[in-house]
């Protein structure tokens, strides 16, 4: 057949796959395999196509099959550079490239391509290096300015030393100062060139560049060069110049608040080395009163329209207080009063003003007397927000002596007056709209919550709850009103209504790394997965769905980067995709999932083997804290913790700390369950392991890892985890020598594996020589050890006596009227137990086992163990059913109006309005109560035997 | 006022006051092409407030603004500065949705005008409180120096309606 045949033979086998009809595709290479049996192209898109449809085993033959010779066509390279990112094996892409170009050097496009496999993999070492060949053999600049790059993300890793790093930045220099061509050509070759001088400290080629004609305009019109210019200056210590510098630009309507920080800057500039003579200081002194002068006059020209030169003001006195220069704060007063008069009616005012407010004593007497003779008005939105303004800025000055819980009812009285006198203003408003009174909800949230705080009397969080649902229904897009609403929520154990608050919010793309925390830390606490209700593992996975889309998306993007001589985007998207890849938060929410995940899937070899290989590599990760805690607003006094700390369920967190601790837990007892040891785990992995923190503590032995305890991580646990944690430990200690006795041999473990694999694929595991790793292992199974085996001991008294006292903790709590989270996070911890009980006896259940090596006398202690915890578990689901009637109850219906009191007596909060919020708060705590006892049971049948 | 300057990458995990509507492909092509026309603008407390992209159409002819989602007049200068100085255009455009009067004012005040309508360019939301003034969106335009003849506005622009598949 001729070519055109051929050609004819394969289009409709990319339409196939192009419309995603993996199977004809399938179908369409196997036709023309059968003539022509060695065409590498067929064979690759048939690769694609067994990829996409998940029969990876199969697709890695075929991939082993062509890489085995070099492949250098086009076609069939850019259908395999898809078929290994699928596969994530991107070190095989690289070594496909790395062949390629070696076979055909002449070749332009198939260097970028290496260079761009380079990329993938973040080995920025080769892409210098191959950067530096590309431009000797094909010339052209932007060669050398891709080496470049890649020296500098090489320097920037955070494995390399200093010394290395000044190293490479040296190699940079001379790269771009060796380049035909200056750099000024492209904006983005000079601000890399620039970053180079900075880091290098090589002032005087900085200045001979950034003081050229050239060098000048491109700052004047690229903001990111700008930047870099300003630092430099900086480093160099020329605050005057840029001082001058920036009041020119202010004369000239800049208004840039970069330009006022450099004014003022330049003012203290004096006063930047530790010991300052006093001449030194009467010059700073002389300076104050000039840039005063300057800023009044900007200020007086301004207006109300900007207020940069105001608030550069505020600054200017602030430091020249503590400075020491000015003796008293009363001119920071005037200039805070006067800031006030002019821009109070607008929402920053406060946040302005906040870091003015820590004043000595008569300063701060005078600034809350003139608060407290602020008029409060409603007549225009302005009029509103100044009350609001005023109100925030007095409540953050509040001092521990002022506060009661008579003072915070009096305040949250006088906030819901005021919120509903100023309702009004916005009834106008589209709905799609916020309230402008929207912040004294807020402020009745934190009034009820700090009375919480105060008395642990759970009714307040009743009325912050009313309250702010009340503002909700006059403002649907307030996110602060509903974040706060989550937080109360799952205080209260109402996580169903938690859950509809967070998903109105509508989290996006990025926002679910960030925001996540707010919904699943410590999820399982609310999970009801054991019952069958998926509803929190999925919002895990698709919470984790960004983390896809990211791998998948953003080296494309650092290569078009490349390709479009972007170089100031590259160290952003590159740390962007290094943030996402290695987020603290997608582990965690992994961790979290993996927990629910035991509670309603049947723990089996298949579920421990790949959780166990998913958690080592998360284990050795260097992770990003991407979660943002600022978004929820703090108007607290000062004097108390914030409002986000106030309302963090258990009181914290769960960060790198409680991370650890965790997965040191899973990963050890997945690992005496599991036979997957380092042997048979490398032969059975698939895709490249993720890149390995360089942190000293990740490069021990995995044993010596999972023993560190610190106490700083053990912090972020509540007690009750940490009783979990120890469990696990005395557990793990004690059972380990019978796993480590009774685990089979890695040649068995493969064999078994071989087997399965070709059950399931018609063909045997790829790159395993059963015959080499046999020996003398006869392969059928448990082979008797030479060593003895160990003697069986009993189980230390804390593994023993576990459950009875989570009991006895579960039944202090109901004594003692907690919050119904408080008392289900005891309830999942024990249930957690237990089901790691089962990881850690899961090898022991195999009769065969016990028999062989003669553990019956352990099996018996492990079936006492589980008896007890399954009759513990069984009394606290029981109590959990009758405390869920008791919860979803009309009794407590009206108990939770009553204690509504405080608030009733606004007409608009009138009782119906609070009933059904009691009637909601009710039925959703009886939802999860009920559930999470229902699932104990359940796992208990499964698991009590 | 505020802090005027580039917008980076990063910042995505910043924006979570902010509308963050598009997938991380949205943001990365703004920043890979047009990375002269995307700005953020921070408070003097490091709060960000708002972010403009800009993206530059044609062969350096025209170019769109394109998703303004906060207020901030001082982007809108940088943006007309940027694409009048560095990519030569004629014009720059946004667009807003018919019932937000006040950005409609406040663009008008710095100089934009409406140049036409674009129906359900915001979806087709039903028959509901905002009826079609909130689905369409205005085309508001500003001239830049190069169009000197004031070719790229017209008076009667909230008379010219077109469908959302007219524009790109």
């Amino acid at each position: 057949m001729s070519e055109a045949a051929l050609e004819r033979q394969i289009r409709p086998i990319y339409d196939a796959l192009d419309h995603g009809s993996n199977k004809s595709a399938i179908n369409a290479c196997n036709k023309v395999l059968k003539k022509y049996t060695n065409n590498t192209l067929v064979k690759a898109l048939k690769a694609l196509a067994l990829t996409r449809s998940q029969k990876v085993e199969e697709a890695l033959v075929l991939c082993d099959e062509i890489l085995a010779a070099t492949v250098t066509d086009d076609s069939t390279l850019s259908v395999m550079t898809h078929v290994l990112k699928g596969l994530a094996r991107n070190s095989d892409m690289v070594a496909m490239f790395d062949n390629a170009f070696k076979q055909q050097p002449q070749s332009e496009e198939l260097g970028a391509q290496t260079f761009f496999a380079h990329v993938r993999t973040g080995n920025w070492k080769s892409c210098q290096q191959v950067a530096t060949r590309m431009h000797k053999l094909f010339q052209g600049d932007r060669y050398v300015y891709w080496a470049v790059v890649g020296a500098i993300l090489q320097a920037n890793d955070l494995g390399t030393p200093p010394n290395i790093r000044t190293l490479l930045y040296k190699l940079a220099h001379r790269h771009v100062t060796s380049c035909p061509t200056p750099s000024y050509m492209a904006v983005d070759r000079f601000h890399l060139h620039l970053i180079i001088l900075q880091e290098l400290q090589l002032w005087d080629e900085a200045n001979t560049l950034l003081e050229s004609d050239i060098g000048k305009s491109i700052c004047s019109a690229s903001l990111v060069c700008n930047e870099t210019r300003r630092e430099i200056w900086r480093k160099r210590g020329l605050y005057k110049d840029e001082g001058e510098r920036a009041q020119e630009r202010i004369k000239n309507n800049d208004r840039n608040w970069l330009e006022f920080i450099s004014v003022i800057d330049a003012t203290f500039a004096s006063m930047q080395q530790p010991d300052v003579s006093e001449e030194e200081k009467s010059e700073c002194s002389e300076n104050i009163a000039k840039t005063r002068d300057f800023l009044t006059e900007i200020a007086k020209v301004d207006g109300s329209n900007n207020r940069s030169a105001s608030l550069a003001l505020l600054e200017l006195e602030k430091n020249a207080f503590s400075h020491g220069i000015s003796s008293d704060e009363s001119t920071l007063v005037d200039s805070m009063e006067n800031y006030f008069s002019q821009f109070g009616d607008k929402a920053c005012c406060f946040e302005d003003l906040r870091p003015c407010v820590d004043l000595c004593a008569d300063a701060k007497l005078r600034w809350i007397s003139f608060l407290a003779s602020q008029e409060s008005s409603f007549a225009t939105t302005g009029d509103l927000q100044r009350v609001i303004n005023v109100r925030k800025l007095q409540r953050i000055s509040l001092t521990a002596s002022e506060l009661s819980t008579d003072k915070e009812l009096y305040l949250t009285s006088t906030y819901i007056e005021e919120y509903m006198a100023g309702l009004e203003l916005g009834s106008s408003l589209p709905v799609t709209e916020l309230q402008p009174v929207d912040d004294l909800a807020i402020l009745v949230g934190h009034a009820f919550v700090s009375l919480w705080t105060m008395t642990k009397d759970e009714s307040y969080l009743y009325n912050a709850a009313a309250v702010l649902e009340f503002a909700l229904t006059k403002s649907r897009m307030s996110f602060q009103i509903r974040l706060l609403l989550v937080r109360i929520y799952r205080l209260l154990g109402a996580s169903s209504l938690a859950l509809d608050h967070y998903r109105a919010i509508n989290i996006k793309q990025v926002q679910n790394d960030t925001l996540s925390h707010f919904l699943l830390t410590r999820a399982l606490t609310f999970s009801l997965s054991a019952t069958g209700d998926l509803t929190y593992p999925s919002e895990c996975i698709e919470s984790s769905q960004i983390y896809v889309s990211n791998s998948q998306d953003t080296p494309d993007f650092i290569i078009r980067a490349f390709t479009s001589e972007k170089y100031s985007q590259i160290p952003e998207f590159v740390s962007f995709d290094d943030r996402l890849e290695n987020s603290l938060q997608r582990d965690v929410v992994k961790l979290e999932h993996v927990r629910m995940r035991m509670t309603h899937e049947p723990i089996n070899s298949d579920l421990i083997d790949m959780e166990l290989i998913e958690l080592k590599f998360v284990f050795d990760r260097f992770h990003h804290d991407n979660r943002d805690f600022g978004m929820l607003p703090n108007y607290q006094p000062a004097c108390q913790p914030s409002l986000n700390d106030q309302t963090l369920m258990f009181g914290n967190s769960t960060g790198q700390g409680w991370l650890w601790y965790f997965i040191k837990i899973y990963i050890r007892a997945f690992q005496h369950a599991s036979d997957l040891d380092d042997i048979v785990e490398e032969k059975l992995l698939i895709g490249d392991r993720p890149k390995k923190s360089p942190e000293p503590e990740v490069q021990l032995p995995l044993r010596e890892r999972l023993a560190i305890r610190k106490p700083e991580e053990a912090a972020e646990l509540t007690a009750d985890e940490l009783q979990l944690m120890e469990w696990a430990t005395a557990v793990s200690d004690w059972l380990e020598p019978y796993h480590d006795y009774t685990r089979p041999p890695p040649a068995v473990v493969l064999a078994e594996a071989n087997k399965q694999n070709e059950l399931r694929t018609g063909l045997p595991l790829r790159g395993v020589d059963l015959k080499a790793l046999n020996g003398d292992a006869n392969a059928n199974g448990h082979a008797k050890k030479d060593e003895d085996a160990p003697p069986v001991k009993e189980p230390p008294q804390l593994v023993a006596q576990f459950f009875e006292h989570m009991h006895a903790r579960f039944v202090q709590l109901q004594q003692s009227q907690s919050l119904p989270s408080d008392l289900l996070h005891v309830a999942t911890l024990t249930q957690e137990a237990f089901l790691l009980f089962a990881v850690e006896s899961h090898r022991f259940k195999t009769a065969s086992v016990v028999k062989i090596y003669k553990l019956g006398a352990l099996v018996q202690s492990l079936k006492d163990i589980r008896s007890k915890a399954c009759t513990v578990l069984k009394t606290m689901s029981n109590d959990l059913l009758k405390i869920a009637e008791v919860a979803g109850s009309a009794e407590r219906r009206k108990s939770f109006v009553e204690s509504c009191k405080p608030i009733t007596d606004f007409p608009e909060l009138h009782h119906d309005f609070v009933l059904n919020i009691a009637k909601n708060v009710g039925e959703s705590r009886k939802k999860v109560l009920e559930g999470v006892g229902k699932g104990m049971v359940k796992i208990c049948t499964n698991y009590g035997q | 006022m505020s802090v005027l300057r580039p917008f980076k990458a990063n910042d995505l995990f910043r924006f979570n006051n902010i509308n963050l509507d598009y997938g991380i492909t949205f943001y990365l092509t703004y920043l890979q092409r047009w990375s002269d026309l995307c700005f953020t603008q921070e408070s003097p407390r490091g709060r960000l407030q708002g972010y403009i992209l800009g993206k530059a159409e044609g062969a350096q002819t025209e170019w769109h603004e394109y998703r303004r989602l906060s207020l901030a007049r001082n982007m809108c200068q940088r943006l007309e500065f940027a694409s009048d100085e560095i990519y030569k255009g004629y014009f720059v455009d946004l667009y807003v949705r018919c019932n937000n009067a006040l950005a409609i004012k406040m663009y008008e005040g710095m100089g934009y005008s409406v140049y036409r309508r674009v129906r359900e360019y915001y979806g087709n939301l039903g028959v509901g409180k905002g009826g079609r003034d909130e689905e369409d969106a205005f085309d508001m335009r500003k001239c830049l120096s190069r169009d000197m003849a004031q070719r790229s506005i017209r008076s009667n622009g909230r008379d010219m309606i077109v469908s959302a598949h007219d524009v790109s």
